[in-house]
């Protein structure tokens, strides 16, 4: 990691991280001496999750301890619109999967990434589209023996979505 | 004898249509997967599991090893002809790879790779298929505390080794094995980290996981401007010259050498073989003052070096059930969905299909010289794909293969949030390699420390009175505590970009 000489405190996200992880930690400890450390049997469920959380724990606070000493540059940021997008548009995709069947859901994905993220033409978008949903959808359905959901919705479940 | 006779059982098991289809398909995804940059070995294995699912396991198997050396292949391609590495093992092929496309010698290079990674490939199987029976049965000897020790030995290597922090690299370690311990608890039987949700007492989708973590953060993480598009050259002559095959064998024979034997070491990836590879061609080669300038060697040595270690770093899974790296870590996975459990027992519980793989590692090396070589123009195009179509359609293939594992919506909320773990991960440089190992150990980990205490009724010095497990923990001891120790790290470790 590069260091850098101007920064005289710890990046914010760096600490958000540690303080994730630290909480993590924390949190796993707690509910592993709930779960049972020992038993009369030998050692319980809770044991090798203790272990670990004691890991998550300390390290975040080796690492605090580092960045307070020595300030690490924060990686480099992410494209938040092209995050957004995908993220969102996965999170619909998953919601309205069981609902709109595989072919419809996807062929909207698709149609979103394609022609209005990707810009491309309504022909190759189209093509790309049916090809990935309902090609796809045949193609495991029939090829490989691999179900794909179809649509819970009776009326698309009628005509093959 | 016997060994030969379990071989060439295991040629007539592998060459049946079927298998052989496996292996040419898998040869076929492995390289599309190795030219593709956006997607990695570890994702691309993952992602691709799903598709073997309702196969037989010898066949799935196949497959999948196939995938995982097509992509070392794959990587090269991309590597020679664009400047652009396909994945992480093939980056330093670039400097003399790309210098010889610039001569007009690309086609000399490409085959030179693909032969040179025939050979390491091919030579590493034979020490797999030598290793297999004494390691086997070496490992059959083995009890719960010394697999224990040997499985922290063997994260402990890739949590120094990996990336530059190793508080970093512990946190990726403990979260893996935090996220293996959700689900019913194997001894006990009660649930663990469940939220009190029922989907979650069978634990977490291991390939929602890994595909969310290492595929899907890799296309979050683009950045503005950041395209795959790009445009291949033509090339004359596939053919390298007499002068130039010479020049090379030396250069393979260490690649040889040093991919083999870090392939034996878990920790050690593809991309530190190849490293290490050109370090000594620029020691020990004859021309090292033309390396870096179009020098054959620079392509024959990592070449055969990274093919060498991923076909030796099988020796450790299927001998003692260690996958050396993260890739190998997610082919267990798969070993395991298929009811496989890699390690001794798998020769003696399922030996044919144990030995159809490897005869089946020496049809996919050959397979992929063959595909590789005369259908160069072919892999290129696939760069030409504009990049909106490329992460569509990639997206596309980690949505069917988080659902299909269990047919489950669920699985795929499981991989979204993943993968925006993974680019959390990726912004804090907290290196992934060591969460996909401890994922796919953690169960296994619990299992044998659990018995180890068992059997000694919770006396915690089971371990140092044994003398294998007290000499392997000792070992995880002074790995873990070397930077205390101001032990350095050699500079190819550092870099490794794969960890």
């Amino acid at each position: 990691m590069t260091q850098s000489p101007a920064r005289a405190r710890p990046a914010r996200s760096v600490l958000a991280g540690i303080a994730a992880f630290g909480a993590l930690g924390g949190y796993v400890l707690v509910s592993s001496v709930g779960l049972g450390l020992w038993t009369s049997l030998g050692p319980g469920p809770g044991l090798f999750p203790f272990a670990m959380g004691a890991v998550l724990a300390l390290m975040s606070v080796l690492w605090l301890l580092q960045e307070l000493k020595r300030p690490s540059a924060a990686g480099e940021k992410a494209d938040g619109g092209l995050v957004l997008a995908v993220v969102v548009s996965l999170l619909l995709l998953a919601a309205l999967l069981d609902l709109l069947g595989f072919q419809l859901s996807m062929f909207l994905f698709l149609m979103y990434h394609l022609k209005i993220r990707g810009k491309r033409s309504w022909l190759s978008a189209l093509l790309t589209a049916l090809a990935g949903s309902v090609g796809a959808f045949y193609a495991f359905n029939y090829g490989l023996n691999v179900a794909l959901p179809v649509s819970s919705i009776p009326v698309l479940n009628l005509i093959g979505l | 004898m016997d060994t030969l006779n379990e071989l060439l059982n295991g040629f007539a098991a592998a060459l049946t249509w079927q298998n052989l289809i496996f292996a040419f398909l898998g040869c076929l995804l492995g390289t599309v997967i190795g030219v593709l940059p956006g997607i990695g070995p570890v994702a691309g294995v993952a992602l691709l599991i799903p598709l073997t699912l309702n196969m037989d396991p010898t066949g799935s198997i196949i497959m999948l090893c196939a995938i995982f050396y097509g992509t070392a292949y794959g990587g090269t391609i991309t590597s020679v002809l664009l400047n652009t590495p396909g994945e992480a093992a093939s980056a330093i092929t670039t400097i003399d790879g790309h210098a010889m496309t610039k001569m007009g010698k690309a086609g000399a290079a490409l085959t030179i790779a693909a032969i040179g990674s025939f050979v390491g490939g091919t030579i590493a199987t034979l020490g797999l298929v030598a290793a297999a029976k004494p390691l086997g049965e070496l490992g059959l000897l083995v009890g719960p505390p010394e697999f224990f020790a040997l499985m922290v030995v063997g994260i402990s290597l890739l949590v120094a080794l990996a990336g530059k922090s190793m508080v970093k690299a512990l946190i990726s370690g403990a979260l893996g094995l935090l996220i293996s311990m959700v689900g019913i608890d194997p001894v006990a039987g009660a649930p663990r980290f469940t939220f009190g949700m029922d989907r979650l007492l069978d634990g977490v989708s291991f390939v929602a996981v890994i595909v969310g973590v290492f595929g899907l953060s890799e296309i979050l993480s683009y950045r503005k401007g950041e395209s795959t598009v790009v445009h291949a050259p033509g090339f004359r002559s596939l053919l390298p010259t007499g002068k130039e095959w010479r020049r090379s064998a030396p250069s393979m024979a260490r690649g040889t050498g040093i991919g083999f034997g870090l392939g034996l070491i878990p920790g050690m990836t593809g991309s530190v073989a190849s490293l290490l590879s050109y370090g000594a061609e620029k020691k020990f080669s004859k021309y090292r003052n033309e390396l870096g300038k179009g020098a054959v060697e620079g392509v024959a040595g990592p070449e055969t070096a990274n093919n060498a270690h991923a076909n030796a770093a099988l020796i450790p899974l299927f001998t003692l059930g260690i996958p050396a790296s993260p890739t190998i870590a997610v082919l267990m996975g798969a070993f395991l969905q298929q009811g496989l459990t890699p390690g001794p027992t798998l020769f003696t519980e399922h030996s044919e299909i144990a030995w159809a793989i490897i005869a089946s590692l020496f049809i996919g090396n050959l397979l992929l010289v063959l595909l590789n070589v005369p259908l160069v123009g072919l892999w290129t195009s696939i760069l030409r794909v504009p990049a909106p179509i490329l992460t569509a359609l990639i997206l596309l293939f980690m949505v069917i293969g988080a659902y299909t594992i269990n047919f489950s919506v669920f699985d795929v909320f499981v991989m979204i949030g993943f993968g925006l773990l993974g680019l959390a991960l990726r912004h804090l440089e907290i290196p992934l390699a060591p969460m996909v190992l401890t994922l796919v150990l953690g169960p296994l980990m619990e299992r044998s420390l659990r018995e180890s205490l068992e059997i000694s009724q919770g006396d915690f010095s089971i371990f140092l009175n044994r003398p294998i497990s007290a000499v392997l923990i000792a070992l995880g001891l002074l790995i873990i505590c070397s930077p205390l120790l101001k032990l350095r790290k050699p500079k190819a470790l550092t870099d490794d970009p794969e960890t």
